[in-house]
């Protein structure tokens, strides 16, 4: 069914003289950030490089532990949600909004299967013993205190990309419902977009945390 | 006597009216107009009056120290106390002043005025930085003050991570919160001097403190969250064991120092370099005079931004670190003193053969150079392997960071706030009283710190709270000099605050200072400007006089 195409634009906001000038500071600024976020991440890819070169053993062998197939599934639901997340923008910029709607709910979905997989790869660790922060349960790479501090950065690395992605869903829905409005995308199209650089950034992250953690020494 | 004869003798002066909408200090003046205002302006209040609170607290801190150090054998205060007090003062000086300090109240109030904007580009942003500002200083100052910390501001591992026992974490967690802060205002700042600026102000029009805030900007956006995600890591490892950073489970504490002072060194810049900008302006408005070398200034600027990411590793000379790696970073330091050592002469050679006015700002401006100077060449000192074996860990490496962090950073401040402050307030302060605290600062901080060059140069190690007796002398010199500095601190505070009220109303450009904050009102409306700017001068046009002696 031919959804009628509504009007698309931006509001301007006090500070700005035109449209265009509040376009092109948002999407600015979310570059700017995610300039940070980069390196953010890269602070713990160096300690994964220095972990490599100090204890290439011990890494080998959590790398092995690692459940490869469920960080490979994972890396190819990013790439598909990314493909959602553009198809999402380009049916804001043609005023298409349902499709928007449900392109961005696609996305949601993905990133939420992500978590799931994550959390049962979580479970599988938990059950093969491989949480050493956790106190009075045994590890099972116990003759090798020093592939605890590569286990571990495993952890945090996940752990905060799944935080990164945790943030990206609630903000999809967000945008999602706030969507709905008949007025959105006359108001607030470029949202969409700006969200999306977000979006494909978490993607790109988890694509360097898989071959850098599961990968690398297997 | 006819009519207009009588006029010209008792002229009467009509009520004045007031066209212009109300200035952006009175537009609104409930409690909630200020704690939810997105007027960068007003936000750069904020900070000026909460960095000025911490300021406060870090100096009283400093005062303590100092007082236990009359004595060499540490008997006025616990050791405990004196390691306590010697954290509180790093932490809260270097993240909740240095850091934040010039950036966060001139740079919000003057960014958007100097390129012609109504506001910055996330004026929302803005203030949610002040809110986590706020947030993580408040519970940095109650784990410290409550719990206390004793790691000193570095954190060094494995002490911080497995031995102290004292609120390391949550002390962590502040400094992490107060990180964010510093990003979003980065975000801001870089942004809009992207794209916000007025029509006709090109790059090279721009002033050169906002050029320096740009390569401030820069250096907080890259640098910062490396910090974050190491005390994350620090956290990790307190909190759950990660040990990453605790030799005896195959971690290396030394990573820990690359990665906290590929920050940390950076952050030195990211508190100087705000200074640099503030010293464009102020010798420029009082030399009367076009700046000597806009581009090589602006461009030196960039150059330390860059360079200020490539010398961390002098502070690790004798840590661990390979001779070839020593090597190296003691070239890179040493080049990075050409940028400094350039703006310094483009200064000087701003105030030479200018129609000087020694106001209060240009005294603090000189007192700045002669500061910088001898702190910018103490770092070379430094940065020479050899001289560094001899001194590094002593207080002459306390007296040099010293020479750059308070002599040219707190001057700076001192300086731009006494610039600025008609603009602020509309108020001129005494200048008389001006004068005498900025030789006061200028005289207090040389008795105060440089005793303190003589006692590292002797041997005396820096962090602990006892000495060998032979120091006592330099170090009584060096605390006394500290109270003339806390003199010189507390008039300021209670003149301008007196001038607030009973101060002469300041004009427009009551310097005769070039710059669109100029040619605003005093204090500007709360959208900057009456009708938005067009541009079509170049920075600092000052007339140009015939050369003297013709």
């Amino acid at each position: 069914m031919a959804e009628h195409a509504a009007t698309v634009g931006v509001e301007v906001e006090e500070q700005f003289f035109s449209a265009e000038q509040q376009r092109h500071v948002a999407t600015l600024g979310m570059w700017v950030f995610l300039a940070t976020e980069l390196l953010l991440f890269s602070g713990m890819f160096l300690v994964a490089l220095v972990l490599r070169v100090l204890h290439p053993a011990s890494v080998t062998a959590v790398a092995l532990h690692l459940k490869f197939w469920i960080g490979a599934t994972n890396a190819a639901v990013l790439i598909v949600s990314s493909f959602t997340m553009s198809l999402a923008i380009e049916a804001s910029k043609a005023g298409l909004r349902r499709a928007m709607l449900r392109f961005l709910v696609a996305t949601a979905a993905l990133g939420v299967l992500f978590l799931c997989l994550k959390a049962y790869e979580y479970y599988r660790d938990w059950a093969e013993h491989m949480m050493p922060f956790l106190p009075g349960r045994p590890y099972v790479l116990d003759g090798d205190p020093a592939s605890r501090l590569f286990t571990n950065l495993y952890f945090i690395i996940t752990g905060l990309h799944g935080l990164h992605l945790t943030v990206g869903i609630c903000l999809v829905l967000g945008m999602a419902f706030f969507g709905r409005r008949a007025g959105f995308l006359s108001r607030h199209q470029n949202r969409v977009e700006v969200l999306g650089l977000y979006w494909h950034f978490i993607d790109l992250i988890w694509l360097i945390v898989f071959p850098t953690l599961y990968l690398l020494n297997r | 006597m006819s009519p207009s004869d009588l006029a010209l003798r008792d002229p009467v002066v009509p009520e004045a009216t007031i066209a212009r909408q109300p200035d952006y200090l009175h537009a609104k003046q409930t409690l909630s107009s200020w704690f939810f205002t997105t007027d960068h302006k007003r936000i750069g209040i904020l900070y000026l009056v909460s960095i000025t609170f911490f300021f406060i607290l870090g100096a009283i801190a400093a005062g303590l120290i100092r007082l236990s150090l009359l004595v060499p054998n540490g008997s006025i205060f616990s050791n405990d106390f004196y390691d306590k007090m010697f954290t509180l003062h790093g932490v809260i000086m270097v993240w909740f002043f240095l850091i934040p300090s010039i950036p966060n109240t001139f740079g919000n109030f003057l960014i958007p005025l100097m390129i012609g904007a109504k506001d910055v580009a996330f004026p929302r942003l803005n203030l949610m930085s002040w809110y986590l500002y706020m947030v993580a200083a408040l519970f940095t100052l109650i784990c410290v003050v409550l719990g206390g910390v004793d790691t000193g501001w570095t954190f060094y591992t494995p002490y911080s991570t497995f031995y102290s026992n004292s609120w390391v974490l949550p002390a962590l967690i502040g400094v992490v919160l107060i990180g964010f802060s510093s990003i979003m205002t980065a975000v801001n700042f870089v942004v809009t001097v992207h794209t916000m600026r007025a029509p006709g102000m090109t790059w090279f029009r721009m002033p050169l403190f906002i050029w320096s805030l740009y390569a401030t900007s820069l250096i907080i956006l890259l640098a910062t969250p490396v910090l974050t995600i190491t005390l994350v890591l620090l956290i990790a490892s307190r909190a759950f064991g990660f040990a990453v950073f605790d030799p005896a489970n195959g971690g290396d504490p030394v990573l820990y120092q690359h990665m906290f002072w590929f920050y940390s060194h950076p952050a030195v810049y990211i508190m100087v370099l705000p200074g640099m900008g503030v010293m464009s302006e102020l010798v420029t408005a009082f030399a009367s005079k076009r700046v000597f070398g806009y581009r090589f200034i602006a461009y030196s600027s960039m150059a330390i931004a860059a360079l200020s990411f490539f010398v961390w590793g002098h502070h690790m000379f004798y840590n661990g670190m390979s001779e070839s790696a020593s090597l190296t970073f003691s070239i890179l330091s040493f080049t990075i003193a050409v940028p400094s050592a350039v703006k310094v002469y483009n200064w000087t050679a701003t105030i030479h053969k200018g129609e000087v006015r020694l106001d209060t700002p240009l005294l603090y401006a000189m007192g700045w150079i002669g500061l910088f100077v001898v702190g910018g060449l103490t770092g070379l000192f430094l940065a020479s392997l050899a001289i560094d074996g001899h001194v590094h860990d002593t207080y002459f490496v306390v007296a040099h960071f010293h020479y750059i962090m308070v002599g040219a950073t707190v001057e700076a401040f001192l300086g731009a706030l006494h610039f600025w402050w008609p603009k602020m307030t509309g108020r001129l302060y005494s200048e008389a009283w001006g004068r005498v605290s900025a030789f006061l600062t200028f005289i207090g901080f040389n008795v105060t710190f440089f005793p303190q060059f003589i006692l590292g140069y002797l041997g005396m190690p820096r962090r602990y709270n006892t000495y060998d007796p032979q120091f006592q002398v330099l170090n009584v010199v060096s605390s006394a000099g500290a109270t003339i500095l806390a003199a010189a601190y507390i008039f300021p505070m209670i003149y301008l605050i007196y001038s607030l009220f009973y101060g002469e109303r300041a004009g427009p450009n009551p310097w005769d200072a070039r710059g669109l904050e100029w040619t605003t009102t005093s204090p500007p409306p709360p959208h900057n400007f009456e009708t938005p700017p067009i541009v079509d001068f170049d920075p600092y046009d000052y007339p140009s006089r015939a050369p003297e002696g013709g």
